[in-house]
């Protein structure tokens, strides 16, 4: 039997073996149904937490979550300019891209915190993002602009994977008060 | 030589075989990753998660027990040139995603596709070392 004939044949029977692997798996995928990226799945990728249905329905105040905005709206307000954005990831990733006219304000914090959040009030409206489809980061640094008393503060939706999948405006470079700082120059 | 080019195929095989075992526990999470590379449509991921675990694992025994190790060995740099472009595709692109490698949620970066490409030269010298030998074929 040739090479190619060979794996063939291994290759149908990893499939097999594969097939039965997942059908004895306690987590197994489910062959039936298509599985999105995170970024395409609106539902997984930064959804609102299941925990805000049930606090709806009690009579005390529910705490304050950060809301979700989806790409396209967040899309429609960077070009035109109505929203200010935020980038809760770390310096590398937004020296590498990050929306445009972004600022940097990772969780970390940012040496001129106060100036940034002076800066995010000129805007109604401020969207947080990081690089995670939990949006856990992005979640943290909205809870602190809101503390600081940023009127409205969104998460955006499907973070940085899904700006970049929307073709986005974005930019490069490294942050201007932190850049060198943190890239150790 | 013969003897670094049995370790290699040892090592290479023992490698995929244990890939493959720390992903059978939740394959639904590697589905994920593999969708989360965005080459596969998603009516697919399932099942072409399923089929790349198996591939690993009967890919790697055949590795160990030198059964068609040649065929293996190209498998799995088939295997290892996908995982590879498909990394540093998504990367290049800027999207942040879990490698999937080894079952974990570890996020990928240019390391990952460096190992890879290390892997994928292993592999290819594993074919090269190892002759199709139709008399050892079970």
């Amino acid at each position: 039997m040739n090479t190619v004939a060979q794996m063939a044949l291994v290759a149908a029977v990893g499939s097999a073996l594969g097939l039965a692997a997942n059908a004895l798996s306690p987590h197994p995928a489910v062959l039936q149904q298509p599985v999105l990226s995170a970024a395409e799945s609106g539902g997984g990728a930064c959804a609102m937490p299941a925990s805000d249905v049930v606090s709806r329905s009690t009579s005390a105040p529910p705490p304050w979550r950060p809301v979700r905005i989806g790409v396209d709206e967040a899309k429609g307000l960077c070009t035109a300019c109505l929203a200010g954005f935020v980038d809760a990831r770390g310096p590398h990733e937004f020296a590498h891209g990050h929306i445009q006219n972004a600022v940097h304000l990772p969780a970390a914090g940012h040496p001129d915190e106060a100036a940034v959040i002076a800066q995010l009030r000129t805007y109604a409206l401020v969207v947080v993002y990081d690089g995670d489809y939990s949006c856990a980061v992005a979640d943290d640094v909205a809870g602190r602009l809101r503390r600081a008393g940023l009127p409205d503060v969104r998460v955006l939706q499907g973070a940085w994977p899904a700006w970049v999948a929307a073709q986005g405006p974005s930019a490069a470079g490294m942050c201007g008060a932190c850049g060198a700082e943190a890239f150790g120059k | 030589m013969k003897l670094l080019a049995r370790a290699a195929r040892i090592i290479l095989g023992a490698l995929f075989l244990w890939a493959s075992v720390t992903k059978v526990p939740d394959m639904a999470a590697f589905a994920e990753s593999v969708a989360n590379y965005r080459i596969v449509p998603p009516s697919l991921v399932p099942v072409v998660a399923a089929a790349v675990v198996g591939v690993e694992i009967a890919a790697g025994v055949a590795l160990m027990l030198n059964l068609w190790a040649r065929a293996a060995a190209l498998l799995l740099a088939g295997l290892l040139a996908v995982f590879t472009v498909g990394l540093a595709s998504a990367l290049g692109r800027g999207i942040d995603l879990a490698c999937g490698c080894f079952g974990g949620t570890d996020a990928a970066t240019w390391w990952t596709v460096l190992r890879d490409v290390v892997l994928l030269g292993l592999a290819l010298g594993v074919a090269a070392s190892s002759r199709p030998d139709p008399a050892r074929a079970p």
